[in-house]
């Protein structure tokens, strides 16, 4: 069965022009596709858009809802008949009077050319797509970020150089005008934007010049720049004593291996492997070394070693390492007679200002006063070591230096032995020449010159004779007969003017040099914890507490429950050594600068 | 080869098992790496640190290096389908890289800046993924068939259509009528801005306008012009419809295009971060 179609077109001189064709059925598809018997090639129309069915009994056409629209109603099937329009998209198709023996006869006519129509369509949906493209805005990203974080930073640094740097403290009298001072600000925050963290508390007052410790680009911080400020810092080891490679390499290690700033507020480190890569084994680094093998505090640390001093050697200290082997060795020579025991006697001592004594049967007097540690020893103001014992402070309360007590309460000075001597002198001279002070009651014994006399040479000279003599006599008391200076001094006869000499004393102030101890961070035990004076009667006795007393507490590095953790810096420091740092670069920087007139 | 395969499964995820390799090597790594004490933690700067972030950047450089392969349409240096599946993949990996590279260590400076532009890209990068495995789908299934180009005729048709069909209903619906079917290029139906076409609604939108309008003077008309006012409206209602698709289509266009916007340009922007934050460590040693 074969269906007439009609393609009605116009020529280029607005005639129509009618093709007719013969297609065969008897389902008809009209769609775009080229596959359909109907092909309407226009995008508007559906791939298969709509279906007619030629029956004996007429024609039908089918579409999905909102397809088509016959004589201007939506359908969605309808028997055709002669005169019916079917709009298909752009199309209109007619159905005309058939010849013989044809069912049906379309004319189809492109009512609605795309031409004209694709440009408006088109132009309502360009989004603004060219004027933002993805290359334009790389560029601007890349070159933006670039000056931003790159070379504006790079230009800041190398203005920075051009100008002074800056100094520590800041000079107060720096005057400049608004524009520097806001370039300034700008070019610090610039810099700033690449510090990679927070320098360390003492660094921050730099943190805008970089340059104040990394001096050239593309090179590793140098040890110049530390000691710039750090003048007075020592070398571990004297470079001299260094030896071998691996003493080679500490050698040049530079500061910024070990201090690594830019990580928060701490940059010292607390490094025991650090330390044990050369105490293990610490004659491989330095030869000569005297120090022992030492890799942790619990489990391999030798004997404390104590500087001992003798007072009679002024410029000797002994080192001795504590341990059996060494007791005899381990005394003090202080030239002091000192008795812990007898000072530390639980019912205390004789004190003429001390308390009555309830029995009052000890002493004459009835006075005794218990002294405790702290009676004499007082932490310093750090808290770290303990203060000098002073004679006059300490002691002398109940040790009275009094010369005469019947004549007078006033004490021979704690001193030389020729200042007590000439004290006495001046004292008995006085006394003598008729002034005496109201505090005084002269001796009997003493021939004194009448008051208003006037004396002649020979007078005066016979006087200061009686003088020297009484002077003498008392001095003899003091040191010889009630021997009130022996009591703690050593004295010996001398054929000087003064007569007697006290041996020098040397009292060991701090006993571990090359250890960190704090006094005031051990105040929670007492001082019996670690100092045992209670049977000591002689003041050559130390009473230094021994690794093993300090083990009761700490251990190593690794912890351990219930004990202190501790690593070789809780105890010692690094820069604890004698030269400065790189000695001839210290050389230079600690020297006086030039006076001004010379040149 | 199978040519339906996504770029997430390429080689049965051949790339994926190489990052999740990589990453677990980096992470084991980093857990083993003890840093010299006195680094204190670790940092950028260590063997492990500088090994990290050498690889981290040539990633980087790699990664972006797609955007040429992908226009070298004769070079056989591997498929475009497996650079993208290994660009995807080891991509996220410098997430896990950059980080440990970090130390986590982060502040305000250049250095943490290169690192989230590097995050910014990769999220972006993981939205292009999602576009890209979801959006085709939506689209076809807003399109049955049809293309935005026939949608777009189909709608111009319709206001042709209406404007003629206005001509015989009272001054009122023509000006109506003339406002949703004129062409002018400022009262664009769809499309316009980028936020438009994302967001694909238009509260102004003159067609919808122009329906609710001739819904509301419809009861005042003769019968005549009653009818006609039907037949408006109901093209009306079909341009409406077919507008809402080709908003739709607009919108899926869009979303897999806008992250580009943001994935390219940022890349660009982290690589002279990466050069400042690489020259800054070595200008400074």
């Amino acid at each position: 069965m074969e269906i007439q179609v009609t393609n009605v077109t116009v020529n280029q001189r607005g005639q129509a022009q009618r093709d007719q064709r013969r297609i065969a059925g008897p389902v008809f598809i009209i769609g775009r596709g080229t596959q359909c018997q109907i092909h309407l090639p226009d995008p508007r129309v559906a791939l298969s858009h709509a279906r007619i069915t030629v029956t004996d009994d007429g024609a039908v056409i089918e579409a999905e809802p909102g397809r088509i629209q016959i004589n201007g109603q939506a359908t969605q099937s309808a028997r055709l008949a002669v005169g019916d329009r079917i709009e298909v998209g752009p199309y209109l198709l007619q159905v005309e009077t058939a010849p013989e023996g044809v069912p049906l006869a379309l004319a189809v006519t492109l009512v609605n050319p795309l031409e004209g129509t694709k440009s408006e369509g088109v132009n309502r949906v360009a989004p603004s797509e060219n004027r933002i493209s993805k290359r334009r805005l790389s560029y601007l990203g890349f070159g933006g970020m670039l000056l931003l974080t790159l070379i504006a930073p790079i230009a800041a640094d190398l203005l920075g150089r051009v100008g002074p740097t800056t100094t520590f403290p800041v000079a107060p009298d720096a005057k400049h005008g608004a524009a520097v001072e806001m370039t300034q600000a700008v070019s610090a925050k610039f810099t700033e934007s690449w510090n990679p963290g927070p320098l360390s508390q003492s660094h921050q007052p730099f943190a805008a010049d970089c340059r104040a410790c990394h001096q050239i680009p593309f090179k590793h911080a140098r040890d110049q720049e530390c000691v710039t400020c750090h003048k007075r810092i020592k070398e571990h080891v004297p470079a001299k004593e260094l030896t071998g490679p691996q003493g080679q390499a500490f050698r040049e290690t530079r500061c910024a291996e070990c201090h690594r700033d830019h990580k928060g507020v701490g940059i010292a480190p607390r490094a025991q492997e650090q330390c044990a890569d050369c105490h293990a084994d610490v004659e491989s680094v330095a030869a000569n070394a005297h120090s022992e093998k030492v890799t942790d505090f619990r489990t391999d640390h030798p004997e404390f070693r104590l500087s001992l001093l003798d007072a009679d050697k002024p410029k000797l200290v002994r080192r001795v390492r504590q341990g059996k082997q060494s007791a005899a060795q381990l005394v003090e020579h202080s030239n002091l007679k000192f008795d812990h025991k007898l000072h530390m006697d639980p019912e205390g001592v004789r004190d003429p200002e001390g308390k009555r004594d309830p029995s009052g049967v000890r002493d004459a007097q009835g006075r005794r006063t218990v002294l405790k540690c702290a009676s004499c020893h007082e932490p310093d103001e750090g808290g770290r070591l303990m203060k000098p014992i002073v004679m006059e402070q300490h002691c002398q309360q109940c040790h009275s230096l009094a010369f005469e007590p019947q004549v007078t309460k006033r004490q021979a000075p704690h001193g030389s032995e020729t200042e007590v001597a000439t004290m006495l002198r001046e004292f008995y001279a006085r006394l003598v020449l008729g002034d005496v002070p109201p505090d005084v009651n002269p001796p009997p014994d003493l021939r004194r010159t009448r008051p208003g006399a006037v004396l002649t040479y020979q007078d005066r000279q016979a006087a200061l004779q009686i003088a020297n003599q009484k002077a003498k006599a008392v001095l003899y008391d003091l040191f010889e007969k009630r021997k009130v200076c022996s009591t703690c001094h050593t004295v010996k006869r001398t054929e000087d003017e003064a007569g007697w000499d006290v041996a020098p004393v040397r009292v060991a102030q701090v006993w571990m040099p090359q250890a960190i101890f704090t006094h005031a961070k051990h105040s929670t035990e007492t001082c019996e914890t670690c100092h045992d004076v209670k049977g000591s009667k002689e003041s050559k006795d130390i009473a230094m507490p021994d690794i093993k007393k300090c083990r009761e507490c700490h251990v190593g590095a690794k912890p351990v429950s219930g004990k202190v953790t501790s690593d070789c810096a809780t105890c010692h420091k690094f820069h604890a050594g004698r030269d400065y740092w790189h000695a001839e670069m210290q050389a230079q920087m600690l020297a006086p600068p030039l006076s001004k007139g010379k040149k | 080869m199978q040519q339906n395969q996504s770029i997430l499964s390429y080689k049965r995820g051949r790339y994926l098992k190489l990052a999740l390799w990589f990453c677990a090597l980096a992470i084991v790594v980093y857990i083993w790496h003890e840093p010299p004490v006195v680094y204190i933690k670790p940092y950028g700067g260590t063997w492990l640190g500088y090994t990290l972030g050498t690889i981290a950047a040539a990633l980087i450089v790699w990664l972006m290096w797609l955007g040429i392969r992908k226009r070298r349409y004769a070079s056989n240096l591997g498929s475009v389908q497996g650079w993208t599946s290994a660009h995807v993949y080891l991509g996220t990996s410098l997430i896990i890289i950059a980080t440990l590279h970090s130390a986590f260590e982060f502040g305000w400076n250049i250095h943490t800046l290169a690192y989230a532009l590097m995050i910014t890209v990769i999220v972006s990068g993981f939205f292009g993924i999602y576009a890209y495995l979801r959006y085709p789908e939506m689209m076809t299934g807003n399109l049955a068939g049809e293309t935005l180009e026939s949608l777009l005729l189909k709608i111009s048709d319709l206001d042709r259509k209406c404007r003629k069909l206005a001509l015989d209903l009272p001054d009122e619906i023509n000006t109506i009528v003339l406002k949703a079917t004129r062409a002018h290029p400022r009262e664009l139906a769809v499309g316009n801005s980028m936020r438009r076409q994302i967001t694909a609604i238009n509260a102004d939108c003159p067609t919808r306008a122009a329906c609710d309008a001739l819904l509301r003077v419809g009861g005042k008309l003769n019968p005549e012009q009653a009818r006609i006012n039907g037949q408006l409206l109901s093209e009306m209602t079909r341009k409406s419809a077919l507008t809402d698709r080709v908003r739709r289509d607009l919108r899926y266009r869009a979303l897999m295009q806008i992250w580009l916007f943001f994935h390219v340009p940022l890349s660009f922007a982290l690589l002279a971060a990466l050069t400042a934050h690489i020259v800054s460590v070595f200008y400074y040693w």
